[in-house]
């Protein structure tokens, strides 16, 4: 069995991307494969409370993260001192890495895959 | 060693499906066993639309990977939810959405994300082309 890592970096409104790796690690998930979550760049708007998308401006993935305990992705990982996150309101679910914990994080799982 | 290949790049927004092409064609060449699969997820699986016509000037990247398929038995698989939402649809798909016709690519098939789980479960490395 694998340990796999999803790499959020794509922000939740530009495209798929962030949707499709979400989608990704829940089926992992549900295969009792271990998977854990890390976002980094666009990808941290997913973590902003209070989000109202219109159907155009498109899904709201936020409300997934609450969800995520039920599958056992336990460990979701962000790097620490983003001012932008300490400014605003954000699901508190995640555990922020300094800069070399962030980067030997990656080196600590058998497969990464980055949407 | 057997490798699967997870390819999510656009085949017209990135090379995603253009330098996975070249690293099968390289690893097949090499070791003709090495490869147990190719998932294409998110906008790669426009690679299976068998209405795509592209300029004849150009790579016609969706017979390049027919070619394959077809030469060494390599499954092609498209993630099933992404294809549908794009379009690409097979006979079965076509009749449960009462559409009236079919645009999924010969030797592409349509599957779902436990494919993909079962291939990483199976072989030793699974590389992304993104």
């Amino acid at each position: 069995m694998k340990h796999t890592l999803i790499h959020l970096n794509s922000s939740p409104y530009s495209s798929l991307a962030c949707k499709e790796g979400l989608d990704l690690a829940l089926v992992l998930a549900t295969f009792e494969q271990p998977v854990d979550l890390c976002l980094s760049g666009a990808a941290l708007a997913l973590l902003t409370d209070n989000q109202e998308p219109t159907a155009e401006q498109g899904k709201n993935l936020h409300k997934l993260l609450a969800g995520l305990e039920f599958y056992d992705i336990e460990n979701i990982y962000i790097e620490k001192n983003h001012s932008w996150l300490e400014d605003n309101p954000t699901w508190q679910g995640v555990q922020p890495l300094n800069g070399d914990e962030w980067q030997t994080m990656f080196s600590q799982y058998q497969q990464v895959f980055r949407f | 060693m057997q490798y699967t290949l997870l390819i999510t790049g656009s085949p017209y927004q990135s090379k995603a499906c253009h330098t996975a092409l070249r690293f099968i064609r390289a690893a097949l060449n090499k070791y003709p066993n090495s490869i147990k699969g190719v998932f294409f997820y998110e906008d790669a699986v426009l690679i299976g639309n068998q209405t795509a016509q592209p300029p004849r000037d150009e790579i016609n990247l969706t017979k390049a990977w027919q070619e394959i398929a077809e030469q060494h038995s390599v499954p092609l698989y498209l993630c099933i939810a992404a294809a549908v939402r794009r379009g690409i649809i097979n006979e079965s798909e076509s009749r449960r959405y009462e559409l009236e016709q079919h645009t999924l690519a010969e030797h592409f098939q349509l599957e779902g994300l436990g494919t993909l789980v079962d291939l990483i479960n199976s072989t030793n490395k699974v590389i992304q082309f993104r």
